[in-house]
Parts: structure tokens; C-alpha cells; sequence
């Protein structure tokens, strides 16, 4: 049957098959509702093609297969693991799927996305970026009104949106004149049948099909009509297949009893289909009314022959045998394939899958001893955090407490005390983190005493304890407290010298490299990092990034901001491909800051939205939220108001002096730009720049606050114990001052220690300065300050034509503008970036437009300038 | 009834051990009895990386019915035309002499 009103979408996608074959390949997705003919129309196009077809499928499972579309394809394309079902990370499957499908021109058709897991969903990220540099067509579907907004599918709808080579269909209905052709010849009236059917081309379909009953009201009566001559036993037939919403396995029909005269019989209705290895309807519509046909209390005995087929053929997929025991209120099979499942889902990095499995298995566990109960509420909370829901995750571990007690275990007790503290603190509640971490190591002590109750004393409490005070001293470290950060490293330093405890000790001994980092030790960095390395080697993945979080962190606060740049370009795909998501929001948030100081305003603002798009890791969501409030301030005067609210807020919950001086800071700015008096500059932060001068590794906040106060007149001296460009400063070396900032790559902090010179011609600079670096409010507010101090020949504003810089392009832009300023042509930068030629032709022009500048030469030749290299 | 040689390409068929070709053959006869039409399995070969199977069936659809039932690929049915062999050379030889 020839697909109607199909034309304009049929072209895209066959213009799209024609440039994956050319080797430059491009994404379609195609959007309606159940029934819109979304199959149909992928079907009809790459049926023709001589390219090769991969077709996977999402099934409303109650809990997605982890990966399950691209097992359906790993067979074909030849990707290993996966045809196994063999668990397989997620950066291993991307790179297989890469391999196989970069050598050959492919059509990868993925649809029904409104059912598909998380997992599938970053592989499918992962090709839609690398799209244009790939022989691949890659076809998808969704239905766009189940989608809701923490739909796990939402970013990669982003990426179709945004990214170049992709394209949205969005299926209309059928006009009154398709429907006509559709019933033409059986004697319907089509404004009737369009009437009720409202053009869907699948209920429209059943409809002409049997045109001599009475119109249907619904799809389900229209699918139920194919039904009526079929006896019980064929019917019940029927019913099992609607039992497996992703197959009926052609294997479990032996023991389904099922025969061929039966399956030829039920040819017949014309609604099933064989598919991927299985039975299945032809529609999910068809599906959905045949399982409504199970009468009430029938369904569990269906699904549970299903399962005993799957059992006895040795069915690989637990996310499968997980959906028919629930299904079959078998409570035993349930917890068992639900707890394979989850294992499975973190395997391949679907962690909103596995916390639905332990979920389900949770539910199921009847009679289990508190100790077990409290186990898998333990991996539900780590999934919980996984996925950014850190107030669920905390629920569920504190809901563990009373099971351990019950359990008489003080080794669980405390393990869950310390992890509960960890969360608590991403949680931004450093004060409930602490005491937390306090209890950890009490309960921990008194099982190295022998006095508490659980698994006897000495060895197995010791590493325990030995957790809690790494996790004590880190907190401290992390407020600043070297004293007794070093004390806590000691403790834990003891315990992990007493035995095998090599990752505790590894822990110990970065922890400790942080707090001599933070005392200025610099030499400290050589041994970070290689304390770093040693943890990526042993696979301890979350030491490792948490090494690299707070290096990062700590170069930008002390101003390498080049170093900086080194540490995440390599720790962010890190924490990507490891996933572990506090560190890449920690990481993200510091390139932010990163970003700003750099002036780079474009890509600190896409970073931080980044962010702060994501719920969940408030603790990395300060510096975010300052950017967020003091580009637009900077750039054009927008007083920045509840961004900054927000952040004074969230910097009291943390309580830190590292994380509570920018915030003054910020508001200090704020109210130097906008003149409007805030009782938290004119009285906190005068106070706490007095009180953080004394404290080990502030010299930098401290610094920056103390120069913000002396702009407003709130500071009659500097503080003695300020960083080395605050110092000259503060000694009248404005023009030194200027040269340090501006080789660390921190011109906006050049621009303002030169304003804060006494020399006019310094002043005169330093708003040209800020015009450059596009500050064009700050500039104008140092114009006015210039002008009250009497200052002639203050410069006029820039026209917008003369500004060359590069602080309004985007991260990808920035990525692009500094491989042209190291001379790479678009051929090789496109490679560099998985992008197709023609795309990074855009991507030059775009930054060239950008930094108002006429060509690539011009990048190369001012490269240093610009901060490029 | 017919005649089919089916052909299934299985990488290191002929490492295959006693066990696992038992295993084999009691799904396979699994799959034919599940049916409910005729069907005789006759023979099967391993020869390098494939089965060669001699199956007599109503048509090549009910073979590959029982393949998907048994899980074994099925990559080429073919019908077998005619048969010969040394015991047929006397009768050819009458025949075109």
C-alpha cells in the first residue's frame, strides 16, 4: 500500500539516506501519536536503499531492557558484548557501535523513544553528535505526548533541536481526501470514517479493512474486530503474545504448546508479525487491545507460562523475566531477576533503570531478614544519587538505620552514617554531613573496643572507622580546617597501615596532598596527580575524580587558570565515561568559574545553565549561580537580584569560607555596579574578610573581597595576608598588578586593577580594557567613576564593529576557535571534532562573525591576545 | 512431502562435543514435535563452520518454522531435486547407452 501524504517526509529522510551513503550522515526523528503511521513511513524509505539496515526497538516493558534497542541490532552491525548478553559499559558499547558503524553506510532505525532506557539514550547522544562524520542515517521515533519533562529521553530531543544534520518530522493526521483513498472502493463514507477515526492512519487501516460492520468507536473495537471468528484457545493464543510487549520468543512455543496450524489460523486476523527472533503484533495499539481482552485474575497465569517457557529456553535478559514475574505475583522469581536486572541496568550505565529494578525488588521482599532489606535499600540509594535525586537518596539510606540496629549489625550502622554524611554534604548540609561522619566513627570505635553488637571486634572495624575519618578529615579540608583535617588523615592514616586497606590508604594520601595544596604547598600538584593516575589504575574511579574535582578546583581558585584548562580537559570526559555525575557537575561548575575568570562569558553561561539545568548536587551549584548572576551584570548592568539571593542562601547552608567569600564578593560587585547599599556587604562581608584573613588558604577569596571593599570605601587597609596581584594592589603597583593578571589569562581582574590605579591614563585603559573583553556596563560604571573624579578625556563607547574577542562563543565554538588559532583547517578540525567538514565550515564562520573578526588569520595572528592559547 | 537440505552457518561447528550435538538434537526434536504437522528430521552433517541438515517437511516455511523454534539459524533451505548415487550408475548408464 502506497504511504499517503507522506511526500515532503519521505524526501527528508531519503535526502538523509542519501548523504549517509555520500559518507556524511544526518539524524531524522519522527514524532506522532500512536497509530500516526511513524513505522510506516521509516519502512517505506530505507526498504528501497542498498544500504544496510539495523533495526532496534524500546518496548513498554514495566522497566526499560538496559540497552535493549541495541541489543536487538548488536547481531547485525557485529559489536560483540551485547549479542551475548554480557553486561558491557557504556563507554565500550559507544566505542564498538562506533566501530561498526563508521566502516559501512548504515540506516539505524531506534523507535518508540518514549519507552527507551537511559542507557540508550546516551549511545544515542553519543552517534547523534558524530552524525555528520559518519556513513549513518539514524532514524528514530517517538511519540511526543508521553514524553514528560524528567523523561529521561529530554536530552536527546535537545540534541535533535539543536544539533546540525538533524531533523524533526512531526506526523500530521490524515486529510478527509487520504482517508477517501484509504476506503476507497469498500462503500465508507470518509467524512464519517475521518470523523471518528480523526485521521489516524492505523485506526483508518482497520477500519476499510472491515467495512461491512458498524464503524467502531474506538482503535480497541476496530483491533477486536479481527477477533471475532477466533475460537478461545486461538484467543488465549493471542492474549500470551500481548503478555510480552518486546516478543513473544519464538523458542518458548514448544512449551507454549502453541502449533502451526494455530499461528497459520491466527495469519489469518492479520495482527501478528514475526520480529526480532518472536511473535509480536503488528501495532502496539493491536497489542494493547488484545491484553485487554485478559480477563480479570488471568493475566498472572499467562505470564506465568511465559516465564517458565523464558526459563526453560535460558533467557539471558532479567529485565524480561522481571516484567513476567511481577506480572506473575510471583514475589520469589520477582526479587531475583530484579535484582539481575538492576545488576545488569549499572553494567551498562542505565541507572534509572536499576534504581527502578531494586525498587521492584525492594517491593517483593516479603519475609527478608532487615539485613538484606537494608542491603538493597543501600544500592537503591547509590542508584538514587546516581541519577541526581540526593534527597531520595538520603531517605532511603536513613530508612536503613533502624534495619541495621534490628539486624545487630554496628559494621552496616556505620557504613550507612558515613555514606548518608557524603550525600548529605553533596546535599550542601555540611553542618548534618559532620555529625553524621561523627556518629560513623563512635559507632565504628566501639566496635574496635568490643563493646558494640555485630560481627566481633578488631579487624572488620577498623577499615570502618578508618572511612569515617578520611571522610571527616575531608569535610574539614573542605572548610579549610587544615589542623584538623591532618588530624582525621592520621587516624585514618593508622588504620590503613594496619592492614590491606590500599584504596583507604591511596584516599588518605591524596586528601592529604589537597590540605597542603590549599597551604600553598604547590609542590603538591605533582604528587595529586600522580596519586590521581594510581587510582584511575586500580579502577577507582570516583577517588580518582574526586582528586581531579578538587585539583581543578583549587588551580582556578589560586588563579592557573591554564593549568586548570590541562586538568578538565582531561577529568570531564573522565567523569562522562566513568559516569559519575557529582564530579562532572563539581567539574562543570568549575570550568563555569573557569570560563569567567577567563572572560570567556558565552561558555561560563553554557556552563553553568548546564548546571544548573540539572537537579540534585547543590553543593556544585554556587559558583553556577554566580556566573549566572554576574555575566549579565558585567555585559549589560542587569541587576542580578535572586541568582544572588540564591547563592548567599546556599553558601550559608554550606558554610564555608572557600565557598561563602565569592558570594560577598559577588554581591560586593553588585552593589559597586549598581550603587544600591546591601546590609551583607556594608556589615557580613566587612566582618568576614576579617575573620577569613587568619585563616590557611583564603589569601585568594580573601583578596578578591578585600578589593571589591576598597572600590566602595567600606575598607580603610588591605588585609595583611592577601595573594601576590591583591598584594601590589594593595601596595599602589596597579601596572604590576595588570601584568600579572593578564599572564595568568584574567583579563577582566587586569582591567580593574588598572582602574583602581591613581594614574588617569591607567583609568583611561582599563575601560578600554573592559570594553574589549565586552564588560560593557562594568566599563560604563568605571566611565562614571572616572567622570565624578573630575577625569577628562574618558573614552566614548566602543562602536559594536570594533570589538574583537572571544567571550560570547559557546564551549563547542571556543573548542573550534582555538584549533583555528593553532592553524588547523576545517578538514582536520572537523575530524578533531567528530564533525562533518561542512559543519565546522559553519562553526568558523560562526566564531569569526562572532569575534568580529574578517578571517582565520586574524585568529592565528591575535591567538594570544584572545586568549586562545 | 519434500526434501530440504538446510544449511546453518554456526562458527566452530566442528568443535562442537557429543553433549552440546545432543543438546542440539533433543531441542531440535523438541521443535518438530511442537509443530502439529508432519515433519522428519533425517539427517544432519557438521562440516567446518556448518550443519548440514536433511529434513523432510510440507514445504520450506514449516522448516523454518522449526528452526525459529529451535533457535538455530537457518541461512539456506534448499529443496532437494533428485538423489544419486554409485548404486544408481548402472541404471544411467542403461539408460543412455
Amino acid at each position: 500500500m502506497d504511504l499517503l501524504e507522506r511526500d515532503h517526509e519521505r524526501g527528508v529522510i531519503g535526502a538523509a539516506l542519501v548523504s549517509a551513503a555520500a559518507g556524511q550522515g544526518a539524524g531524522v526523528a519522527v514524532v506522532g501519536d500512536a497509530g500516526a503511521g511513524k513505522s510506516a513511513l521509516l519502512g517505506s524509505t530505507y526498504a528501497a536503499d542498498g544500504l544496510r539496515v539495523l533495526r532496534g526497538g524500546c518496548d513498554p516493558l514495566r522497566t526499560p531492557r538496559p540497552l535493549g534497542p541495541f541489543r536487538d541490532v548488536a547481531g547485525e552491525a557485529g559489536f560483540g558484548p551485547l549479542l551475548h548478553g554480557e553486561g558491557a559499559s557504556l563507554a565500550h558499547v559507544c566505542d564498538e557501535l562506533y566501530d561498526a558503524l563508521r566502516t559501512r553506510p548504515t540506516v539505524l532505525v531506534v523507535e518508540d523513544l518514549h519507552w527507551v532506557d537511559a542507557a540508550s539514550v546516551d549511545v544515542l547522544r553519543f552517534l547523534a553528535r558524530r552524525v555528520g562524520s559518519m556513513p549513518l542515517a539514524l532514524l528514530v521515533s517517538y511519540r511526543d505526548h508521553e514524553i514528560g519533562l524528567r523523561h529521561p529521553v529530554r536530552p536527546l530531543l535537545g540534541d535533535l533541536a539543536r544539533l546540525d544534520g538533524l531533523t524533526t518530522l512531526h506526523l500530521s493526521p490524515l486529510s478527509v481526501a487520504g482517508v477517501g483513498q484509504l476506503v476507497a472502493g469498500t462503500g465508507l463514507d470518509a467524512d464519517k470514517v475521518h470523523a471518528i477515526t480523526g485521521g489516524n492512519p492505523f485506526f483508518v487501516t482497520e477500519v476499510a479493512k472491515d467495512p461491512g460492520r458498524p464503524l467502531p468507536v474506538s482503535v480497541r473495537d476496530a483491533v477486536l474486530a479481527r477477533t471475532v471468528d477466533v475460537d478461545p484457545e486461538d484467543l488465549e493464543v493471542l492474549q500470551l503474545v500481548a503478555t510480552a510487549p518486546d516478543r513473544l520468543d519464538d523458542r518458548v512455543l514448544p512449551a507454549l504448546g502453541v502449533d502451526l496450524p494455530t499461528l497459520r489460523r491466527l495469519e489469518a486476523t492479520g495482527l501478528l508479525d514475526r520480529a526480532r527472533g518472536g511473535l509480536v503484533f503488528r501495532h502496539e495499539l493491536a497489542r494493547q487491545a488484545l491484553e485487554s481482552t485478559i480477563p480479570g485474575g488471568g493475566a498472572p497465569r499467562l505470564h506465568a507460562r511465559v516465564l517458565d517457557g523464558l526459563e526453560r529456553i535460558g533467557t539471558t535478559e532479567p529485565a524480561v523475566l522481571t516484567h513476567h514475574a511481577v506480572a506473575a505475583r510471583d514475589a520469589d522469581r520477582a526479587v531475583r531477576y530484579a535484582r539481575a536486572a538492576a545488576e545488569e541496568a549499572i553494567r551498562a550505565g542505565s541507572h534509572t533503570e536499576a534504581a527502578d529494578f531494586f525498587r521492584t525488588a525492594l517491593d517483593h521482599l516479603d519475609d527478608a531478614p532487615p539485613a538484606e532489606r537494608a542491603e538493597l535499600l543501600l544500592r537503591l540509594s547509590f542508584e538514587q544519587y546516581m541519577t541526581s535525586r540526593l534527597t531520595e537518596a538520603i531517605e532511603t539510606v536513613r530508612a536503613t538505620f533502624p534495619l541495621w540496629r534490628d539486624a545487630g549489625s554496628d559494621v552496616g550502622l556505620a557504613a550507612a552514617h558515613e555514606t548518608c554524611a557524603v550525600y548529605e554534604y553533596y546535599n550542601a548540609r555540611r553542618h548534618r554531613a559532620e555529625a553524621l561522619v561523627d556518629r560513623a566513627a563512635d559507632i565504628a570505635a566501639e566496635i574496635g573496643r568490643g563493646t558494640g553488637t555485630g560481627p566481633p571486634t578488631g579487624a572488620a572495624a577498623d577499615p570502618a572507622q578508618g572511612t569515617a575519618w578520611a571522610t571527616r578529615a575531608f569535610l574539614a579540608y573542605m572548610r579549610n580546617d587544615v589542623d584538623r583535617a591532618r588530624r582525621g588523615l592520621d587516624d585514618a592514616a593508622r588504620v590503613a597501615a594496619t592492614g590491606d586497606h590500599a584504596q583507604l590508604a591511596l584516599r588518605t594520601d591524596l586528601v592529604r596532598s589537597l590540605t597542603a595544596l590549599v597551604e600553598g604547598d604547590v609542590t603538591a600538584r605533582g604528587r595529586l596527580t600522580d596519586q590521581v593516575e594510581a587510582a584511575r589504575a586500580h579502577g577507582w574511579d570516583e577517588l580518582a575524580s574526586t582528586g581531579y574535582s578538587q585539583l581543578a578546583s583549587l588551580d582556578v581558585e589560586q588563579r592557573r587558570l591554564r593549568a586548570a584548562e590541562q586538568v578538565l580537559d582531561a577529568s570531564l570526559p573522565f567523569t562522562v565515561e566513568r559516569d559519575i555525575p557529582i564530579c562532572r557537575h563539581w567539574q562543570t561548575a568549575v570550568r563555569s568559574r573557569l570560563h569567567f575568570a577567563q572572560g570567556h562569558w558565552g561558555a561560563a553561561l553554557e556552563d553553568a545553565e548546564d548546571v544548573l539545568e540539572r537537579e540534585g548536587m547543590p553543593v556544585a551549584r554556587l559558583w553556577p549561580q554566580l556566573v549566572a548572576a554576574l555575566v549579565p551584570l558585567r555585559e549589560g548592568g542587569t541587576p542580578p537580584r535572586r541568582q544572588l539571593d540564591t547563592a548567599w542562601e546556599l553558601a550559608s547552608e554550606i558554610d564555608e569560607p572557600m565557598r561563602r567569600l565569592p558570594v560577598l564578593s559577588a554581591l560586593a560587585e553588585s552593589m559597586w555596579m549598581t550603587g544600591e547599599t546591601d546590609p551583607r556587604v556594608t556589615e557580613d562581608a566587612v566582618r568576614e574578610v576579617a575573620r577569613a584573613a587568619d585563616t590557611t588558604g583564603m589569601e585568594w577569596g580573601v583578596g578578591d573581597l578585600a578589593a571589591w571593599l576598597v572600590r566602595l570605601g567600606l575598607l580603610d587597609a588591605w588585609p595583611a595576608q592577601v595573594a601576590e596581584p591583591f598584594r601590589m594592589s594593595a601596595e599602589g603597583r596597579a601596572e604590576e598588578a595588570a601584568s600579572w593578571w593578564q599572564r595568568a589569562g584574567d583579563s577582566f581582574n587586569a582591567a580593574m586593577a588598572l582602574g583602581d590605579s591613581t594614574d588617569p591614563a591607567h583609568r583611561t585603559r582599563a575601560v578600554e580594557m573592559l570594553d574589549q573583553l565586552g564588560a560593557g556596563a562594568t566599563a560604563d560604571r568605571q566611565r562614571v567613576v572616572l567622570r565624578a573624579d573630575g577625569v577628562g578625556q574618558v573614552p566614548p563607547r566602543p562602536r559594536e564593529s570594533t570589538r574583537a574577542n572571544p567571550s560570547g562563543l559557546t564551549n563547542r565554538q571556543l573548542d573550534v576557535a582555538r584549533l583555528v588559532a593553532r592553524g588547523f583547517t576545517n578538514a582536520e578540525i572537523a575530524a578533531r571534532l567528530y564533525i562533518s567538514p561542512k559543519t565546522a565550515d559553519h562553526h568558523v564562520s560562526a566564531v569569526l562573525a562572532k569575534m568580529g573578526l574578517s578571517n582565520r588569520r586574524a585568529v592565528m595572528v591575535r591567538a594570544e591576545e584572545l586568549g586562545l592559547v | 512431502m519434500r526434501r530440504f537440505i538446510i544449511e546453518r552457518e554456526i562458527e566452530g561447528a566442528s568443535e562442537l562435543t557429543q553433549e552440546q550435538l545432543a543438546g542440539i538434537a533433543s531441542t531440535s526434536n523438541a521443535a518438530a514435535a511442537s509443530l502439529g504437522v508432519p515433519y522428519h528430521w533425517v539427517q544432519s552433517y557438521v562440516a567446518g563452520d556448518k550443519l548440514y541438515c536433511v529434513h523432510v517437511a510440507e514445504d520450506e516455511e514449516t522448516v523454518r518454522e522449526h528452526a525459529r523454534r529451535g533457535g538455530f539459524p537457518a541461512n539456506r533451505v534448499t529443496e532437494v531435486a533428485t538423489d544419486f548415487g554409485p548404486h544408481t550408475a548402472t541404471s544411467v548408464a542403461v539408460a543412455v547407452r
